[in-house]
């Protein structure tokens, strides 16, 4: 692992397929998605390997890369040189999250074999996403972390609104107005905290909002602080999303093509979590501490709302859309529990939903392309003519709704056990989530899998070879964190010692 | 052989990944799989048993998830009660899955049925080795998901689908009440493991109101599980799925989980009056409530699970007297009993094709094994002296006196009545009598299904005799011994319980006979002279139609509600968001109208406003 | 002889830098707001030619500049002129408010 520019090569890997692409006829269909596939399996190999050496007990610190890019300021006069460097490093939450975005990428290149149309265009912005998405977890610099997170908003855009369904434009449209402003809201916070400190760089800032005299250019004032982790709610909460910020979400789940909803539900939202975590509670701990409450509030808010809106639903990507907002208010459940067990909850609840998500949107790919709908209604008894989606379907619905042995039972377990140490009664509110995310999940699942069957599923084949791929690494890993929690909470643990310790818990 | 009793769930998890992977090249020859498999756990379960007689409770753990400073463990455990529930669910779960090779026999999905089978049987023996709180409700929550599959398992059958989406979602309503009991308790007593649980229990730790709250919490768990009133609705329901999975999940082991998981957690109860009384009396209400109902239902299967229900709630009422040997003991007889009856049950219907006890009739020359057989768990079920229900149901009822719940016990012996008269009216209907409607080729069933059902008949009949007042009271003995929370092994009751049980018993036969067997009382006497309370009882108390009513619908309201607030609030939020970027947007683009001079005005006013700005605040912005 | 003040000399230019900028801004003809902007630009040199005479270090740069900018909007009419003419040529029109090609 003593490779210099490891993580800078991870990050950028999928730019060589760009490349290779970019010299290839558009009209050789099998081959660009060969290639488009092929480009992901650099990174999800790198990001491997880095996991499993860490697994081994070396360290992650060798990794950092730090290249001097722009200096200005005076820099003879201590605290007045304001410096933004290319800083790339990684910690055990970091690391995760790149290895959920490699293996999503790859299985969500798997899936794009449904895409119909201008295949070339299509994978290249793919690729520049995963850029983008790699390097949002990779940065240690708030500015690097700001160009990346830009850099995923405009890929996504256009692979929304090409690709996507009937209303894809609109749907294009609210996701990039609503991140729009949410990034702004984001810019601002980055440059004030620059502006004041003349640093950019993430653990630099913490030590210097929280040590008592700090090195500051100028001094940063308590409201000032909550407004900016306000602020920062904002932010992130609408990539979360937190309720009332979520209607883009549901446009984009419904019509962006699946294989960009697995990365959208399994990666894009978790950016949201991964920045409160990271910025919210590292740089403003003390202020995070009184919003807590509120955050609790708001998840509980979130898992309700999402919840019973799911039980209405006609439509089964709907049903999952706002199962994807109820699940999020998990994660504020335990980020607003602010102990370790509702913490690790939350980040096992990024995780977990975004392995879940995508294997449920991945089989919502599986069967609109046989049956060009996904409607509950007019997909009914679907296990009599394809009983191994119809099983899949059933053991996705099963993790979504948090069955012991599966990844979601441990993240929602640890969240509610967290919130229950701290608000109780809140805590007793939220479960019946617990009971209305079975309600809804069987009543779509069933609706689809069992009953009578609803049309003729003559001439329709059961899943194939190259669908089974993402379905089992899927499943495998949903049921490996269910079983072996220790997978991802060992790896965690540092990090969560510092959040712990910036919290004074 | 208790250090390696993991082994023992092992390998029916080991038959279900195999069938659900090979099954369809198997075929029926899976079902050699499943009983192997179930057989190998059998075998391993009673050396454990064996060898629990001698030796200490036996326990081992390792680490299962760290949270900061926490330590989460998984193991197993193997005391007393958890070895005789090892024998009780894999005897049964074998003897299950024996029957089953010819009662599905045919079935399209026959390897998926034993796949589920195995998935069930591992959860269930996963669940009674459990050290603690978190994993038991892990594995709680699995026996469900078997459940849920085999009671949904003809998919294709809307009822199948709506019993199956009900049983998981009734019960998954108890398992939150378990699940905020558990983690209050956790909260409390810093750990899962029952072991510490109790320890803090006893040197008061934890203050009374917090350990009746969180005991009731954890019964409501129990209430779902086992069907107790008011999350009973589902049990009846979940007869659509085959009958040996009736047999096996909701007669004998799941449905005893809930009784199982108080009795587990007895010592924690006991600390709690309140806690008590609430087992019991819901206990008694369930069994006299759903006795009630079981007098007037048509379909064989149903008259049995409101039989279970009531049952059960013998089973909790003996808990909640303080009868842990009692309710314990009624759960292994129950057991052996209860799954005699569905599996012959079933066997009637495989012969005759229907569940309508109205059509049934005179069968008793035509099954010659299956008829003794089904009387035989009549007569136990009824509590008639020498069967093993005799001797069980007389243990909870001395409990219940002795405790000192006099109206409980008087509401158990008539429930005791009810459930002889149901009973017998059953076997009256089904064996005696002329046949109702035609019935041509009625075969008796297969020694692969008769086998099994001569095995719990001999159960049915003999198990009672490990613990009698006759001969001694060696299971209660043991079950006790070392362990002084959970009572004594022997309650000395007066003698006229057992004159008056047998009495009722006795009457309650007598009763059905004159009406369904010699038939010298009208079938519709009493109906006819109570139509309400037929309509009533036939209806169930109309608990499902209340359900759909309020809850249902409530859901349904509040969802419809949000839905609203979704359409005009938050979708108005984004109109509004989008509103005021697009007329910022065309403000903007008025401005750029190709006129030059527009360009010039724009140009100045921007300056001169600028200029405007720098002269109030004499300089750059500060 | 210097018994005019240095005020008159700013206050002649702002009048006629404002009465070119209303023109330029305002009249339709093109060939008006043409020499609307040489208005102003004659207001600039005013001011140059004044300073270099009674600023705080009158110097000789001021009245070269003014020679510059005679010569630039001599250069900058001609092109004007010429734009303008291919322009009615097409259009048949020196009113400024029908070329709106610039949107476009």
């Amino acid at each position: 692992m003593n490779l210099a520019y490891f993580l800078s090569i991870l990050v950028f890997s999928p730019l060589l397929g760009i490349l290779v692409l970019s010299f290839m006829p558009r009209t050789q269909e099998s081959l660009i998605k060969t290639v488009g596939f092929l480009a992901t399996l650099p990174a999800l190999v790198l990001s491997l390997i880095a996991y499993f050496q860490y697994r081994a007990g070396a360290g992650l610190e060798q990794l950092n890369e730090k290249v001097s890019w722009i200096q200005f300021g005076d820099s003879g006069q201590l605290g007045n040189l304001f410096s933004i460097d290319y800083e790339l490093g990684l910690d055990g939450f970091s690391l995760i999250m790149i290895v959920l975005t490699a293996v999503l990428s790859t299985l969500a290149a798997i899936a794009s074999i449904h895409i119909k149309k201008e295949w070339k265009g299509y994978f290249m912005l793919f690729l520049l996403l995963e850029v983008g998405m790699l390097g949002v977890f990779a940065a240690e610099n708030l500015i690097l972390f700001f160009i990346f997170f830009e850099i995923t908003l405009i890929p996504t855009f256009f692979l929304i609104g090409k690709w996507g369904y009937y209303e894809k434009e609109n749907a294009a449209y609210s996701f990039l107005i609503y991140n729009g402003l949410g990034s702004a809201v984001l810019l601002i916070v980055i440059m004030v905290l620059f502006a004041r400190t003349g640093t950019a760089n993430i653990d630099a800032l913490m030590a210097a909002m929280n040590a008592d005299n700090p090195q500051l250019v100028a001094p940063i004032s308590e409201n000032m602080k909550m407004g900016m982790l306000i602020a920062l709610l904002i932010a992130f909460g609408v990539k979360l999303p937190i309720f009332p910020l979520h209607s883009w979400m549901v446009r984009v789940h419904v019509q962006a093509p699946p294989s960009i909803v697995m990365l959208h539900a399994g990666v894009l939202l978790k950016i949201g979590a991964f920045g409160l975590i990271r910025f919210g509670m590292g740089i403003f701990p003390e202020q995070f501490q009184s919003l807590a409450v509120w955050l609790a509030v708001l998840g509980v808010v979130n898992l309700l709302y999402g919840a019973f809106l799911a039980f209405v639903q006609t439509d089964f990507k709907m049903v999952l859309a706002y199962s994807s907002i109820s699940h999020m208010g998990i994660v504020l459940i335990g980020l607003g529990a602010l102990n370790e067990a509702g913490i690790q909850g939350a980040i096992f609840q990024v995780v977990s939903h975004g392995l879940i998500a995508a294997l449920l949107f991945f089989l919502v790919g599986v069967f609109y392309e046989r049956f060009q709908t996904s409607t509950i209604q007019n997909l009914g008894g679907l296990a009599k003519g394809m009983p191994i989606t119809a099983g899949f379907l059933l053991a996705g619905a099963m993790a979504s709704l948090g069955l012991p042995g599966m990844s979601g039972f441990v993240s929602e377990f640890m969240a509610f056990l967290g919130l229950f140490k701290e608000m109780p009664i809140l805590a007793a509110s939220g479960t019946i989530g617990i009971i209305m995310t079975a309600v809804y999940l069987l009543r779509a699942v069933l609706g689809i899998t069992y009953g009578k069957a609803h049309r003729d599923f003559a001439g329709i084949t059961d899943m194939k070879k190259f669908e089974f791929v993402p379905v089992l690494v899927l499943v495998g890993l949903i049921v490996l964190i269910g079983v072996y929690p220790s997978v991802l909470s060992e790896p965690l643990t540092s990090t969560l010692e510092t959040i712990m310790l910036g919290i004074g818990g | 052989m208790m250090e390696n009793a993991w082994i023992i769930p092992l390998f029916p998890l080991l038959s279900f990944l195999f069938l659900i992977l090979f099954g369809k090249r198997l075929k029926e020859a899976s079902a050699y799989i499943g009983i192997l498999f179930t057989l190998a756990s059998l075998v391993y379960s009673l050396l454990v048993l064996f060898d629990r007689f001698s030796a200490p409770t036996y326990k081992a753990e390792g680490v299962w998830l760290t949270i900061g400073d926490v330590q989460l463990t998984a193991g197993f455990e193997v005391n007393q009660l958890n070895a005789l529930m090892l024998v009780i669910v894999s005897l049964v779960s074998f003897l299950v899955h024996t029957y089953s090779k010819g009662y599905m026999q045919g079935d399209d999905r026959f390897p998926v049925f034993y796949a589920y089978l195995g998935l069930f049987t591992f959860a269930m023996l996963g669940l009674v080795i459990s050290p603690n709180l978190l994993q038991t409700y892990f594995f709680w929550e699995l026996v469900g998901l078997g459940s849920f599959l085999l009671i949904g398992f003809y998919f294709y059958k809307e009822e199948a689908k709506a019993a199956a989406k009900k049983a998981f979602i009734m019960t998954r309503i108890g398992d939150v009440g378990l699940l905020i009991g558990m983690i209050l308790l956790f909260w409390q007593a810093g750990s899962f493991e029952y072991d510490e649980i109790f320890a803090a229990v006893e040197a008061g730790a934890i203050s009374g109101t917090m350990i009746t709250l969180t005991a009731i919490l954890i019964f409501i768990g129990a209430v779902g599980k086992s069907g107790q009133f008011p999350l009973h609705t589902w049990l009846p329901d979940a007869m659509e799925g085959p009958t040996p999975v009736s047999a096996l999940i909701h007669a004998a082991t799941m449905v005893a989980a809930g009784v199982y998981l108080v009795a587990a957690l007895f010592p924690l109860f006991a600390a709690s009056e309140t806690a008590l009384m609430t087992v019991a009396v819901i206990g008694a209400f369930t069994a006299i409530f759903a006795a009630s109902i079981g007098l007037v239902q048509k379909d064989i299967k149903r008259v049995l699970a409101y039989s279970t229900v009531s049952q059960l709630g013998y089973m909790m009422l003996a808990l909640g007297s303080a009868g842990y040997v009692a309710g314990v003991f009624h759960l292994m007889t129950h057991a052996f009993f209860k799954a005699l009856l569905f599996l012959a049950a079933g066997s009637v219907i495989h012969a005759v094709h229907t569940q309508n006890i109205e059509h049934m009739g005179g069968l008793w020359k035509k099954l010659r094994v299956t008829g003794p057989l089904f009387l035989i768990g009549t007569l136990a079920i009824s509590g008639v002296p020498l069967f093993s229900g005799f001797f069980s149901k007389d243990e909870i009822l001395i409990a219940a006196w002795a405790h000192g719940n006099t109206l409980l016990f008087w509401l158990a012996v008539i429930a005791a009545f009810f459930t002889a008269f149901y009973m017998f009216r059953l076997f009256f209907m089904v064996f005696t009598g002329e046949a109702r409607t035609d019935m041509k080729n009625v075969h008796e069933s297969p020694s692969v299904m008769t086998l099994p059902m001569v095995v719990l008949g001999v159960l049915a009949v003999v198990a009672g005799y490990v613990n009698t007042p006759w001969f001694g009271t060696f299971l209660g003995d043991w079950l006790v011994e070392d362990n002084h929370a959970l009572g004594h092994g022997h309650i000395e009751g007066p003698v006229w319980i057992m004159i008056v049980a047998t009495a009722v018993s006795l009457l309650g036969i007598f009763l059905a006979w004159l009406m369904y067997g010699k038939r010298s009382l009208s079938r519709d006497w009493l109906t006819s002279r109570m139509p309400l309370s037929y309509s009533v009882l036939y209806n169930k108390y109309y608990i499902d139609e209340f359900y759909s009513l309020t809850v249902v619908n409530g859901a349904k309201f509040i969802s419809s509600f949000l839905r609203l607030l979704e359409v005009f609030l938050v979708e108005g939020l984004v109109k509004s968001v989008t509103g005021i970027t697009s007329a910022l947007g065309r403000l903007g683009s008025k401005f750029h109208n190709g006129q030059i001079q527009t360009y010039g005005t724009v140009a100045f006013v921007g300056l001169a406003i600028l200029v405007v700005i720098y002269a109030f605040t004499g300089g750059y912005l500060k | 002889m210097s018994t005019v003040p240095v005020q008159a000399y700013l206050a002649l230019a702002l009048i006629l830098f404002c009465i070119g900028l209303y023109g330029a801004l305002t009249k339709r003809n093109t060939v008006i707001v043409l020499i609307s902007i040489e208005l102003m630009l004659n207001a600039v040199n005013i001011n140059l030619v004044a300073f270099s005479k009674y600023g705080i270090t009158p110097s000789i740069t001021g009245q070269i500049f003014t020679l510059f900018v005679i010569a630039v909007a001599a250069a900058e009419v001609a092109v004007g002129i010429a734009i303008l003419i291919s322009l009615y040529r097409n259009k048949k029109s020196v009113n400024i408010d029908e070329m709106d090609a610039m949107k476009h």
